[in-house]
């Protein structure tokens, strides 16, 4: 079987217990948290540790910030460094083995596809702030046992790492097994000549995948070739979790309950 | 999946040689189409698109159905289905004979990405309906059959007519590539009155790939290329006068019929009168039978169309009428099958030549190793006629060789040994179906 994991501010509940009460029933296995800035996640530790206690699988936490660890601003990068450092221990006590936590170079920064078009820094500054970003990251991550898996945006959204071969270059140099890909289903659609071929590419760097569909809803609400990309995820022996980031159509309880049963549809894997 | 986790084989394996399949299929996928292997034939082929379709409904139904498409994409208006369709992207002395050879632009109502001028067996009716069948939602949101089906009786009627060369309604291949078993000792006796071209006026591709003892010979690809350039300065014209090469052969007359069967099937599920398949089946069936069986030998033999003699080489082509529904030879095929000449319990994949023949060679291009589609048709053909502890038997060794010997082209039937490319589409494709049918 393949293993389902919803964002946490997707599902109904006051309490992630309740949220996974929801999720369980609708065939998810486990909760994709979501890190604000702050050291607010940390914070949370204790609500996190109670539902760690109930049983309630997080092996997963999405940064949700508004800075990066590959900001312009050095000010800001210090702080996202830290703060990431500060998810990656906080992910690594309640997520159990393989904890990851997920971050884009940068979301929202700069686009070459809108004006002024140019970056303030050239490519090359672009490359050694994220190899040094990594090398900080991927260094705690090995030390408190967790993976920080960078996760390539859209040339709308990013400007410095939009596919997934631009990550693996990236990790490669940065030499570290605890930084891995994040392979994301509708950034891909956008960025890679064909998505399947991309995952096979970077299969031994693949640390994680989220899933929603080609218009950012909800799988099955666009066009992608789930068939396609659950089979090679499989073929390719991914065995993490497909953590479901998506906006929702329709009304929200129904739409996300859907998700399961539409990606287990296409759950390539054979029988055991 | 039952019956395979009954056998003494672990999941474990049959989960990795399943993912292992999909790999190679995906690492040949172009984004339209699969490639056959990434550097010997780095381009679509018509038969191999259809095999690999077959695999590929179990990895996504739509990539299959796009994989079919893309190949009925390049079909030329008089209905043909090139053997190949070339990638302009790929250089063009990637392999040869390329595009400049065959000129196809050039040609009247070829389509305008370049493709070769001859075709290959009609195996794709059969692959369609399977695509159809593995997710019939996802096809008819696609209007997948409403799309292929008139490409499909197109091509079907171009074979039937054009290729009815003697118009005793069989259809005649008119170059051995056409065959699909390109190398195979029953074209010697035809191929033998065809002066070769020079080596000097031609580059082979295929040797950088291969080693020379188990391709063709030179003299051989001189007679390939001075047919396939008659042909082509023939504009493309089909005729005795202009094939000097031409053979009624069981394997493609075959696959026609079984091709029609499967058209009737698509007919219905489109609201449409499938009774003209179902008697152009019976036709093909008949005249099949009465013209190529030889009662003697238990086999189909091809019939030179110009002497109108029976090439009479015991080659896998001859056991391929199997998978016709209702072949009234059935059993006697499986006989043969079953006899010294292609020891269906042990030999695996079966052999494509005589195993008894002095001339059989298991390593050389079709005059004696075996392939996996052909087997795979076989298997077919067993399960069709009930034939299902043979069938079940056959596709456990097919496994197990693919198993230990890797995604080959070509296998030593006895021994298992792996020859030409790896990595090869139609292998990965055909035993990932044998691994996903149930």
């Amino acid at each position: 079987m393949i293993r389902i994991s919803c964002q946490e501010q997707l599902l109904p509940g006051r309490t992630l217990q309740e949220k996974y009460d929801v999720a369980r029933d609708a065939g998810f296995d486990g909760i994709e948290l979501r890190g604000h800035g702050g050291f607010r996640f940390r914070d949370r530790l204790p609500e996190l540790r109670r539902a760690a206690r109930d049983g309630v699988p997080m092996p997963s936490v999405c940064v949700d910030m508004p800075h990066f660890f590959a900001a312009f601003d050095p000010e800001l990068r210090r702080d996202a460094l830290e703060q990431m450092k500060s998810q990656l221990s906080v992910i690594a006590e309640i997520g159990g083995r393989g904890a990851v936590a997920c971050t884009p170079a940068s979301w929202g920064m700069f686009s070459r596809r809108l004006p002024p078009f140019e970056p303030p820094r050239s490519e090359a500054e672009d490359r050694a702030v994220l190899l040094d970003g990594l090398a900080e990251l991927g260094e705690h991550a090995a030390r408190v046992g967790a993976i920080l898996a960078l996760e390539p945006l859209n040339r709308y959204e990013d400007h410095m790492v939009n596919r997934l071969e631009q990550a693996v270059e990236l990790i490669e140099a940065a030499g570290l097994t605890s930084v891995r890909v994040l392979a994301d289903t509708y950034h891909m659609n956008i960025e890679e000549d064909e998505p399947t071929s991309a995952l096979v590419r970077a299969a031994a760097h693949l640390g994680h995948v989220q899933v929603s569909d080609s218009n950012r809803l909800q799988p099955g609400a666009g066009h992608l070739d789930w068939a396609a990309l659950l089979s090679t995820l499989d073929a390719v022996g991914y065995e993490g979790y497909l953590a479901v980031e998506c906006r929702l159509r329709g009304e929200p309880a129904v739409a996300i309950a859907s998700i399961p049963g539409f990606l287990r549809r296409h759950d390539a894997r054979v029988p055991a | 999946m039952t019956a395979l986790l009954e056998r003494p084989r672990t999941h474990d394996a049959v989960r990795d040689l399943d993912r292992a399949a999909r790999r190679v299929l995906l690492t040949n996928w172009r984004g339209h189409a699969t490639v056959p292997a990434a550097r010997l034939y780095p381009h679509q082929w018509s038969w191999d698109s259809a095999f690999i379709a077959i695999g590929l409904r179990h990895l996504s139904p739509v990539r299959a159905q796009r994989e079919l498409e893309s190949l009925l994409g390049a079909q030329w208006r008089d209905g043909r289905v090139p053997q190949i369709v070339f990638d302009p992207h790929v250089p063009d002395d990637a392999y040869f004979p390329g595009p400049s050879f065959w000129r196809s632009a050039r040609a009247p109502g070829a389509p305008g990405v370049p493709t070769s001028g001859i075709v290959q067996p009609p195996a794709h009716a059969l692959a369609a309906w399977a695509v159809h069948q593995a997710d019939p939602a996802a096809s008819r949101g696609r209007g997948f059959l409403a799309r292929v089906y008139p490409r499909l009786v197109a091509w079907h009627r171009y074979l039937t007519t054009r290729r009815n060369l003697t118009g005793n309604g069989l259809m005649s291949v008119v170059h051995p590539w056409e065959s699909g078993l390109d190398n195979s000792p029953a074209w010697d006796v035809p191929l033998a009155r065809i002066t070769p071209v020079p080596g000097t006026e031609f580059t082979r591709r295929d040797l950088n790939h291969a080693a020379a003892g188990e391709r063709p010979t030179d003299t051989d690809y001189g007679r390939y290329v001075r047919l396939a350039r008659d042909y082509r300065d023939a504009g493309y014209a089909d005729s005795l006068g202009v094939h000097a090469f031409a053979v009624e052969d069981p394997l493609c007359n075959a696959l026609l019929a079984a091709g029609e069967h499967a058209l009737a099937s698509m007919a219905a599920e489109l609201g449409l009168d499938g009774e003209r398949h179902r008697s152009a089946a019976d036709r093909l069936t008949e005249n099949l039978t009465t013209m190529l069986y030889d009662h003697a030998g238990g086999v189909f033999f091809p019939r030179d169309a110009h002497s109108g003699r029976m090439l009479r080489s015991y080659s896998i082509g001859g056991l391929m009428p199997l998978i016709v529904p209702g072949l009234p030879v059935a059993s006697e095929l499986v006989g043969t099958a079953l006899g010294d000449r292609f020891r269906l319990r042990d030999a695996c994949p079966l052999p494509s030549y005589d195993l008894s023949a002095d001339d059989h060679d298991p390593g050389r291009y079709w005059r004696g190793p075996g392939w996996v589609n052909t087997s795979w048709l076989f298997w077919h053909g067993l399960r069709l006629h009930g034939e299902q502890a043979l069938a079940d038997d056959l596709r456990d060794r097919l496994i197990d060789r693919v198993r230990d010997a890797g995604f080959r082209e070509y296998f030593d039937p006895l021994t298992g040994t792996g020859h030409g490319t790896d990595g090869f589409g139609w292998t990965a494709a055909l035993v990932l179906d044998l691994l996903r049918t149930p």
